[in-house]
């Protein structure tokens, strides 16, 4: 008995120090801290809740976001738990609504492995499902095998109702799925929630869902977007270098979740530690990686000609400039004057020269970083975030890029609609804050 | 004492029984959380499904018997033609040229409907 005792304490000691299988929830503010959780040494963040052992939130979950994210808790296999990264005030909705949450100390991984630990060597109970056990289709126990029908394969089977049919586009007459999907579904930007209509995998329709993002009366504002450098240059003086950093990072962060998409784990986490440490000493090793990345013939032909959108419709940014649309902010900036910076243009405005075109301005962003020293640019003129023109009165740019996505995902299969949602870098807490301001201009 | 065919029967049947009784108690064993409604939906991000996931949809297995005939068809006619090709002389190699570039078209329109793509 001591030897079998002693064998699953080893069993259970390596198990604890295995990685940490995360299924993060972005609540309000907690852009930075889920970017750092990426490179953290020791976490796993996997895409699907099935896979997960901890639901980490970070940030504050709103209240749109509160029931998907009961929804997403009760899919972890047991023994789960849930830790809250608290950024911020507000979000006591979670505990209230999920008693058992651990509030650990946001960016550290030490309380993860706390938590981690406990759960699998027993120390610590699983999480209780936190929705009723109310079967949405109870068993009825009509027909043979309850199925409830007739007919030679049982007719119309028990439960929820079976979807409608339509043309598809060879004239055959086939099941049209509804899908709700999001606002909790990588590799779906966090937040977007779509409404599909599938045959098979291809989109027949999109329509973006309601962003949860958007402040009910009496929440609390907002918090800093991931593009909070770019916005602050509106009525601050910056550092020139400073936001070439950040723009190089942005880039950076983005290209590690495109080439995730397409199976690249080992360049996604590649990308994503270049992108937290990234230095304007980092030059030569982006301008490299650029290249090595584009002549990834596997990664061209799952991204050319996806999505394709001139560069007239898209709103003024990396995917205008994409589409043959050369127009930059930083051209008619004073604080560029000097520094030899002329757009980095594309002409295909596909996924693939979007990829191109975001890792083309990231290493010309380490570029102008190294050349401005230590330059200041004044508030005033408009500035070029690192998804397009970001301007006091205009609407930012996600939420321009979230009208276009109806008709660009209508007709695709399901994964070049997801290149394609991922090639457009769409923010919905950027569309939620600019919706905000668009509602205080036009009461 | 030999029970004979009985005894055969008997083993079967107590075997299979016993099957049955681990297989079942391996089930309760192994899944120690037994589910409830809301840990059985499948994952759409925060939602559940709206409708019955028994749903029709095309495979387009068209393109790929498309593929099939285009690599088959070739090969059923290539074999005779080995054969009588040094005898026919150029006239074959003509004649298999066209054949050839015939089941060509097929696979080009198969390649331009994505059916030579892997996902």
């Amino acid at each position: 008995m001591a030897g079998a005792g002693a064998r699953v304490g080893l069993i259970t000691a390596l198990a604890s120090r295995a990685d940490i299988p995360i299924f993060p929830v972005l609540g309000v503010g907690g852009r930075r801290a889920a970017f750092a959780l990426a490179a953290l040494p020791g976490v796993r963040v996997v895409d699907h809740p099935r896979a997960a052992a901890l639901l980490l939130v970070v940030g504050r979950p709103t209240r749109a976001l509160l029931r998907p994210l009961l929804v997403v808790h009760d899919l972890l296999p047991p023994p789960r738990a849930t830790v809250w990264w608290q950024v911020g005030a507000g979000g006591e909705d979670l505990v209230a609504a999920l008693p058992s949450t651990v509030i650990a100390t946001t960016g550290e991984v030490a309380g993860l492995r706390t938590v981690f630990g406990d759960l699998v060597s027993g120390r610590r109970p699983s999480d209780r499902p936190a929705l009723p056990d109310i079967e949405p289709a109870p068993w009825r126990g009509i027909g043979p095998y309850g199925q409830g029908g007739s007919g030679m394969t049982g007719g119309v089977p028990f439960g929820r109702p079976l979807p409608s049919r339509s043309a598809d586009p060879d004239g055959l007459e086939l099941d049209e799925l509804p899908l709700h999907v999001g606002p909790l579904f990588p590799p779906l930007p966090p937040g977007l929630e779509l409404h599909l209509e599938v045959q098979g995998d291809v989109l027949r329709r999109a329509s973006v869902g309601e962003n949860p993002f958007t402040r009910w009366p009496g929440d609390p504002a907002l918090g800093p977007l991931d593009t909070s450098d770019f916005l602050g240059a509106l009525d601050a003086p910056v550092m020139v270098a400073h936001l070439e950093l950040a723009r190089a990072r942005h880039h950076l962060r983005w290209a590690a979740s495109a080439v995730a998409l397409h199976g690249l784990r080992a360049e996604a986490h590649r990308l994503r530690h270049l992108a937290e440490r990234v230095c304007v000493g980092d030059h030569p090793s982006v301008v490299a990686l650029a290249r090595r990345l584009g002549r990834c013939r596997s990664l061209a032909s799952t991204m050319a000609g996806i999505g394709v959108l001139d560069g007239g419709d898209a709103p003024p940014g990396p995917v205008a400039r994409a589409g043959g649309r050369g127009h930059d902010a930083r051209l008619d900036d004073p604080a560029y004057e000097g520094l030899g910076f002329e757009p980095v243009v594309h002409e295909a405005g596909d996924a693939w020269d979007r990829f191109l075109q975001r890792l083309g301005e990231a290493a010309q962003a380490l570029e102008l970083a190294g050349r401005a020293g230590d330059r200041v640019r004044s508030p005033g003129p408009p500035v070029e975030g690192p998804r397009g023109l970001l301007d006091a009165s205009e609407v930012p740019p996600s939420q321009k890029l979230l009208s276009l996505l109806p008709d660009l995902l209508e007709g695709q299969e399901w994964g070049d609609a997801m290149t394609t949602i991922i090639s457009l870098d769409i923010d919905v807490e950027e569309a939620a804050a600019g919706a905000e301001v668009q509602a205080l201009v036009e009461p | 004492m030999s029970l004979g065919a009985f005894g055969a029967v008997l083993t079967v049947v107590l075997t299979t029984g016993m099957a049955v009784v681990v297989s079942r108690w391996l089930h309760t064993a192994l899944d120690p959380a037994q589910l409830l409604a809301s840990e059985r939906v499948p994952h759409l991000g925060g939602h559940e499904p709206s409708v019955h996931a028994w749903s029709r949809f095309h495979v387009r297995y068209y393109a790929m018997a498309l593929l099939f005939l285009a690599f088959d068809m070739e090969m059923v006619f290539m074999y005779p033609w080995a054969v009588v090709f040094v005898q026919e002389g150029l006239i074959a190699l003509v004649e298999m040229l066209m054949f050839i570039l015939i089941l060509l078209l097929g696979i080009l329109y198969a390649w331009r409907e994505r059916a030579l793509e892997w996902a």
